[in-house]
C-alpha cells in the first residue's frame, strides 16, 4: 500500500469499476441486435411488451435485494415476503372486500413490517442476516400457506386486473410503478444522506460507527426498504397474474441476487449500482426471452442463470482487485 | 540454514531493477546488495519504491528489467513459494494473519505438527510458545488472533517471520506499532541472527532505530538509488534525510503554551466494562495530553469509552463540567464535537473503497444535507475541498478511492474529516504509524497549530520522540489504569525516565 507503484493496477481497475455499466450496456445492445437479426418475432410489439412486463417485476425484486447488498448483508426472504404481501393484497380484496387503495396499503404494510422484523432481529441479535432471513423466509411462507391453504385468491378487483394487462403499444402500465421506484431508489442512493449512510455502513461498519453514523438505524431502515420493494413486486405480480397465487415469490431468489451482482454490487457491501442492476435485470430478461423464442427447454434457463451468477461474481472479484 | 562466508560476497544482489506500472515508473534501475551477517537498512519516502523492491525479492512481482543474483548465480522468482524455498523470509507491512485461527496456528501455519494425520495441538502450542519466548512475547498461543491488539498482531507477525530459519530476512516496518520495550527485544534478536550469519533487510521510517541497528544502508528516491549499500558508519540522521527527500529536514520544536479556561474533559476514577479502573485526568482547550503506555495498557480502549463505543461503569466523566455517560457515538461526536482518529485506519478509520470526498464528508453529512436529506456530490465537494487543500492531500481528484492513497495521505483524510466536523476535542490514536518523514512532520505541525487555535488534543502514541514533541503533559497508563502523570518540560531524558518509572513501578507491584 505504501508504494504508489503497487497501487497503480488497482487504479486502472477502479476506472473500469466507475464505468462498469458501459460494458453491460454493450452486452445488452449486442444481445438485442443478435436477436433482432435472427428472430423476426423478437421485435414484435407484443414480444417487447412481454419483456418489459417481466422487467418491471424483476427490477423491483432486484432492488429489494440490492439495498441489503449495499449494507453488506444478504436477504433470502425477498421472495417469501413479496409472496406474503401478494396474498395479503389479494385476500384483502377477495375475502375482506376492501377497496383497492386499502388493499395496497395492507400489502405494503406487510412488506414494511416484515422488513422491520428482519432489520431489528439482525441488528439486535447480531446474527448473520443470512440466517435471520432464512428463518423469516420460512415464517413468511408458513403464514402465506396458512392463510391461503395453498389456494389462490381469485377475487381480484377489476381495476387491478385492468392495470395488470393495460399497455400502450409495447409499454406495460406496470412500468408506471417500477419506473418511478427505480428512479427514486437511484436518487436516494446517489443524492441523499440516507444513501451515503447505507453505503458507508456497508463499506466499513466500524468506521461508519466511529464517524457518528447510527449504524443500527441504517440497518433496520435498509431492511424496511427491502421489504417495501418486495411487497410492491408481489402486488405487481398479482396484477399481472390476475390472481393471488400463493406461489408468488418462490422463484425470485436467483434473479434477486443475479441482477445486482451482474450490475456490479460488491457482495461485501459498500458498492451497488442502480443502473447496473437495471441492466442486469434487462440482460436476464433478454436471456429468458431468447431461450423462449429459440424454444430451449426451461431447465436450460435455470442452468444458464446459475452460470451467469458464477460469472458475475467472478467478474466482481476481478473488479475488486483480487 | 546459515551460511558463513567471508562477508564479501552478497548472498542476494539486485542490479538495474526496473518495474513499470501503468502510468508510473516504480523502480528505475535500482540495486541493493545484502551480505550475510549484516543488517541492511532500506529507506525512502512513501512511493519511493521500497515495497516494490521487496515484492520483487519475495517473488510477488517480476521485474521488467534488471538482474537478481542469489549466491552469485542468476535467479528469478516466479511466485512467493520460490522465494521461500530459496531461504528468504519476509515480515510484511500488511498483516497476513488469519483472524479466527489461534496465535500458534498462525505462526506455524505451513508447518503444523501432525500425529496420525491430525494436528498435534500440544506440540504446536509448545513450539509457538518457544518461538514467542525468543521475542520476549508472552501471549497464550491458543488465543485467537482477532482478540489481540494491533501491536500484538504485529509481534505475532514478526514471530512468524522469525520462525522460519531463513538466510535472508526482510522486515518491512516491523516496529510501526510496537513499543520501545518490544522494539528493544526485537533488536537484540535481530543482532543475534546477524551474528549467526543471516542477511537482514530492515525497512523503517524511524531513523533513530535505523542508525542504532543497521550496518549498511540503501536509500531509494523516486525509484532510483539515492545511495546503494553504503556503510552506515559516518552517516547521521541529517545525511539520511537528505538522501531520502533530496534536501534538508525542517523540525517542529516544542512551544510553550498556557492552556486556558475550565477543563473540557475530566475523568475522575473512571472504570469501564472493558476493565479500566481508577482513570483520572483532565484536558483543557488549547492543550495536548499524551496517553503513553505499553501494548495492551488500554489506551485505545479508553478512547473508545470516551466517545461512547464502550460503557463507563463507574466514576465520573465530565464534558464542559457536565456529567456525561457517553452511550451513543453519534451523539457524543455531534453534541460535544469530539473526534476520534483511529489507530486502525483500514479497520475502523476509513471506508477504503469509497472516495476521499465521502470519507471526509461522513462527519458532516448531517450538517450539509438539505431538506429530506438531499445531498449531492457537488455539495460534499464544496464542503470538503478546503480541507483537502489545507492538508495537502495528494490525489488526482477527491473522487479517488482512499484505498489507492499512500498511508500518509490516508492519515490526512482521517484527520481531515474531524477538522471538517470542527472538533473541539480530538482524540488522535497513533497518528504517524506507517507515515513518511515529511508527512509526519506535517501532521505534527498540524496538531501544534490546532492546539494553538484552542483545540484540545488527547494523543495516544507509542513513539516517545513524538510524545515529547507534542504533549504538554503525559498521562502514563499500565494495565488499564493510570499510574502517573508527567509534565513535559522539554528535557527528553528526564521525562522519558519518569515515564518508564511510572510503568515499571506499577508493573512490579502487579507482577
Amino acid at each position: 500500500m505504501s508504494d504508489q507503484g503497487v497501487t497503480m493496477p488497482r487504479a486502472v481497475l477502479s476506472g473500469l469499476r466507475r464505468h462498469e455499466w458501459l460494458g453491460l450496456a454493450a452486452v445488452l445492445v449486442l444481445g438485442i441486435v443478435a436477436m433482432a437479426a435472427t428472430q423476426p418475432a423478437f421485435l414484435s410489439t407484443y414480444n417487447i411488451y412481454i419483456m418489459l412486463t417481466a422487467f418491471s417485476l424483476s427490477v423491483l425484486i432486484a432492488l429489494s435485494q440490492m439495498v441489503i447488498l449495499a449494507i453488506g448483508q444478504l436477504n433470502l426472504s425477498v421472495g417469501g415476503l413479496g409472496g406474503l404481501a401478494a396474498v395479503i393484497f389479494a385476500g384483502a380484496m377477495d375475502v375482506l372486500g376492501l377497496p383497492v387503495p386499502l388493499a395496497i396499503l395492507a400489502g405494503l404494510a406487510v412488506g414494511l413490517l416484515g422488513g422491520l422484523i428482519n432489520g431489528i432481529v439482525t441488528w439486535r441479535t447480531g446474527l448473520n442476516a443470512f440466517i435471520v432471513t432464512l428463518a423469516t423466509l420460512s415464517i413468511f411462507k408458513g403464514v402465506n400457506i396458512g392463510l391461503t391453504e395453498a389456494q389462490p385468491f381469485y377475487g381480484i378487483a377489476e381495476p387491478v386486473k385492468w392495470f395488470g394487462n393495460a399497455r400502450l403499444g409495447a409499454l406495460p402500465a406496470l412500468l408506471l410503478v417500477s419506473g418511478p421506484v427505480v428512479i427514486l431508489t437511484g436518487v436516494i442512493l446517489a443524492r441523499t444522506m440516507f444513501g451515503r449512510h447505507l453505503l458507508a455502513v456497508g463499506g466499513n461498519q466500524q468506521a461508519a460507527a466511529l464517524s457518528g453514523v447510527g449504524v443500527g438505524r441504517i440497518i433496520v431502515l435498509a431492511h424496511v426498504a427491502s421489504g417495501g420493494l418486495a411487497a410492491m413486486a408481489g402486488m405487481l405480480a398479482v396484477a399481472r397474474l390476475q390472481l393471488g397465487q400463493p406461489t408468488i415469490g418462490d422463484d425470485w431468489l436467483i434473479v434477486s441476487f443475479a441482477a445486482p451482482v451482474i450490475g456490479g454490487a460488491v457482495l461485501a457491501g459498500g458498492h451497488v449500482s442502480v443502473i447496473g442492476t437495471c441492466l442486469g435485470v434487462a440482460i436476464i430478461t433478454l436471456i429468458n426471452n431468447a431461450l423462449v423464442l429459440l424454444r430451449v427447454d426451461p431447465f436450460a434457463v435455470q442452468l444458464l442463470l446459475g452460470f451467469l451468477i458464477l460469472f458475475a461474481v467472478g467478474l466482481g472479484r476481478v473488479r475488486s482487485g483480487r | 540454514m546459515t551460511e558463513q562466508s567471508s562477508g564479501r560476497e552478497p548472498v542476494l544482489a539486485i542490479d538495474g531493477a526496473t518495474k513499470r506500472f501503468p502510468g508510473v515508473l516504480a523502480l528505475d534501475h535500482a540495486g541493493i546488495d545484502l551480505h550475510p551477517g549484516s543488517i541492511h537498512a532500506l529507506l525512502g519516502e512513501n512511493g519511493a519504491g521500497k515495497s516494490t523492491l521487496i515484492k520483487i525479492i519475495t517473488g510477488v512481482h517480476g521485474a521488467d528489467e534488471g538482474e537478481m543474483r542469489l549466491d552469485g548465480a542468476p535467479a528469478a522468482f516466479q511466485n512467493p513459494r520460490d522465494s521461500i524455498h530459496a531461504g528468504i523470509a519476509a515480515v510484511h507491512q500488511e498483516r497476513n494473519l488469519v483472524p479466527r485461527l489461534s496465535v500458534a496456528e498462525n505462526i506455524l501455519l505451513e508447518r503444523m505438527h501432525t500425529r496420525f494425520g491430525l494436528i498435534d495441538y500440544a506440540a504446536l502450542n509448545r513450539e509457538a510458545a518457544r518461538i514467542m519466548a525468543t521475542l520476549g512475547l508472552d501471549i497464550d498461543p491458543r488465543r485467537p488472533v482477532r482478540d489481540l491488539s494491533v501491536a500484538q498482531m504485529q509481534l505475532v507477525e514478526i514471530a512468524k517471520g522469525l520462525s522460519v530459519d531463513a538466510r535472508v530476512l526482510l522486515l518491512d516496518e516491523p516496529t510501526a506499532s510496537i513499543t520501545p520495550h518490544e522494539t528493544g527485544t526485537l533488536f537484540r534478536l535481530l543482532r543475534d541472527l546477524r551474528d549467526e550469519g543471516v542477511a537482514i533487510m530492515f525497512v523503517s521510517h524511524k531513523l533513530e532505530e535505523v542508525l542504532d541497528l543497521c550496518d549498511t544502508v540503501t536509500v531509494l528516491r523516486d525509484g532510483q538509488n539515492a545511495c546503494r549499500s553504503e556503510p552506515m558508519q559516518g552517516l547521521g540522521r541529517a545525511e539520511l534525510v537528505q538522501y531520502m527527500i533530496g534536501r534538508k529536514e525542517t523540525f517542529v520544536t516544542g512551544r510553550q503554551r498556557k492552556p486556558q479556561g475550565a477543563p473540557l474533559l475530566e475523568l475522575n476514577d473512571v472504570s469501564t466494562d472493558l476493565g479500566h479502573h481508577g482513570i483520572s485526568f483532565d484536558l483543557r482547550p488549547g492543550e495536548t495530553v499524551g496517553l503513553y503506555g505499553l501494548v495492551g495498557a488500554g489506551r485505545t480502549e479508553l478512547a473508545h469509552a470516551i466517545v461512547g463505543a464502550a460503557r463507563i461503569t463507574g466514576g465520573s466523566l465530565r464534558i464542559d463540567g457536565e456529567e456525561e455517560r457517553p452511550r451513543d457515538i453519534g451523539h457524543t461526536l455531534r453534541q460535544h464535537r469530539i473526534g476520534y482518529v483511529s489507530e486502525d485506519r483500514k479497520g475502523e478509520g476509513l471506508v477504503l473503497m469509497h472516495s476521499i470526498r465521502t470519507n471526509i464528508a461522513v462527519t458532516i453529512w448531517q450538517r450539509i444535507a438539505g431538506r429530506l436529506g438531499w445531498l449531492t456530490p457537488a455539495t460534499e465537494k464544496r464542503a470538503v475541498l478546503p480541507f483537502v487543500e489545507k492538508l495537502e492531500i495528494r490525489a488526482p481528484s477527491v473522487d479517488q478511492p482512499v484505498g489507492l492513497l499512500s498511508g500518509g495521505n490516508q492519515q490526512k483524510v482521517s484527520v481531515a474529516k474531524w477538522l471538517a466536523a470542527e472538533a473541539r476535542l480530538l482524540i488522535i490514536d497513533e497518528p504517524t504509524v506507517g507515515v513518511d518523514i515529511q508527512t509526519k512532520a506535517y501532521l505534527h505541525e498540524l496538531i501544534h497549530d490546532l492546539v494553538e487555535q484552542g483545540t484540545a488534543v488527547l494523543l495516544i502514541s507509542s513513539d516517545m520522540p513524538e510524545m515529547l514533541a507534542l504533549a504538554d503533559r503525559i498521562v502514563v497508563m499500565h494495565e488499564f489504569t493510570v499510574t502517573g502523570e508527567v509534565p513535559n518540560d522539554g528535557s527528553s531524558g528526564e521525562v522519558s525516565g519518569a515515564i518508564m518509572r511510572c510503568i515499571h513501578a506499577e508493573g512490579e507491584e502487579v507482577a
